[in-house]
């Protein structure tokens, strides 16, 4: 729920873009320019994965998939030995590392530059994840897909992962079925960078993970986003 | 990069076991280096300390 960051500006959104961009290497480029300004903004937890990872069982490995500066991986390091954060920009990646050095917690964060569809760890080794509102920066339903499916690989039997994703009903789309579009993100001199989105209706949602082989232990909307708990195959 | 990390990371292509070359260590961390796929011989590197993953299509300088 993006408005619950206080500190969070509004992006800007220039209504429906007609041609997003397929490109596997354009949004990581575009959080490799905004990484800075970026990570500044998005400062605090999201309360729903904070509660997700405060009744987490006692873990030995949890992944931050796309973890961009970390926030997440804080948490997830309270129940977990060891946390792989996991994020297309390697810019974010040095700012998350430099967050977790100055809060104390990088000693158990392993820092991992992949793709979320094509992620580069072995079947089985993860017990424990959030996958934070980056699912829907995956250009096509099929590489959305695949990476749903290569999250399923990786987690351990009884492994459990929150999901979200932006939601049609956020107060900045308003509208009813899921869409394409590009989100503006406006730098402090005022230049704006363009991120793909998919913005999900929850129905399209908890379809895309049925079509998985995730367990789907529960899928619902809250503040403009959509969430689901899932698990292993 | 820790040195445990070999435990869990495989090639993004193909799943298959990553080998660790060293070039600059500093006890247990791996600063430079990189790891290369015992299956389809795909490399990656380790740049200060951070394993690069992404498959060569989202590295910087591939094709668009």
């Amino acid at each position: 729920m993006p408005d619950a960051d206080p500190d969070e500006p509004e992006d800007s959104l220039p209504g429906d873009a007609p041609s997003p961009d397929p490109d596997r290497r354009g949004v990581h480029e575009t959080y490799d320019r905004i990484a800075d300004h970026f990570a500044r903004t998005r400062a605090h937890p999201w309360p729903e994965v904070r509660e997700f990872c405060e009744t987490a069982d006692r873990c030995g490995t949890a992944l931050d998939l796309a973890c961009g500066n970390g926030r997440h991986a804080e948490l997830l390091a309270a129940p977990a030995e060891r946390v792989v954060g996991l994020d297309a920009s390697r810019k974010l990646l040095r700012v998350a590392h430099e967050r977790a050095v100055e809060r104390g917690y990088a000693d158990s964060l392993s820092l991992v530059a992949g793709d979320a569809a094509r992620l580069p760890l072995a079947a089985d080794s993860v017990e424990l994840g959030v996958y934070v509102a980056a699912l829907h920066h995956l250009p096509t339903r099929e590489t959305r897909r695949a990476s749903l499916d290569d999250l399923a690989r990786v987690l351990a039997p009884g492994g459990r992962v929150l999901v979200s994703v932006w939601a049609v009903t956020h107060s900045k789309f308003d509208r009813e079925s899921g869409f394409d579009t590009t989100v503006d993100w406006t730098l402090p001199g005022g230049e704006t960078v363009g991120r793909f989105y998919h913005v999900y209706d929850l129905a399209e949602f908890e379809a895309d993970l049925r079509a998985s082989t995730l367990t789907l232990e529960t899928v619902y909307e809250s503040e403009g986003n959509c969430y689901a708990v899932v698990g292993g195959a | 990069m820790n040195e445990s990390l070999m435990d869990i990371l495989c090639c993004p292509l193909d799943k298959q076991d990553l080998e660790l070359e060293v070039v600059r260590r500093d006890d247990d961390e791996v600063l430079d280096g990189r790891l290369v796929c015992t299956e389809c011989g795909e490399e990656y590197p380790i740049e200060e300390g951070i394993p690069n993953l992404l498959p060569p299509d989202m590295r910087e300088g591939a094709p668009a």
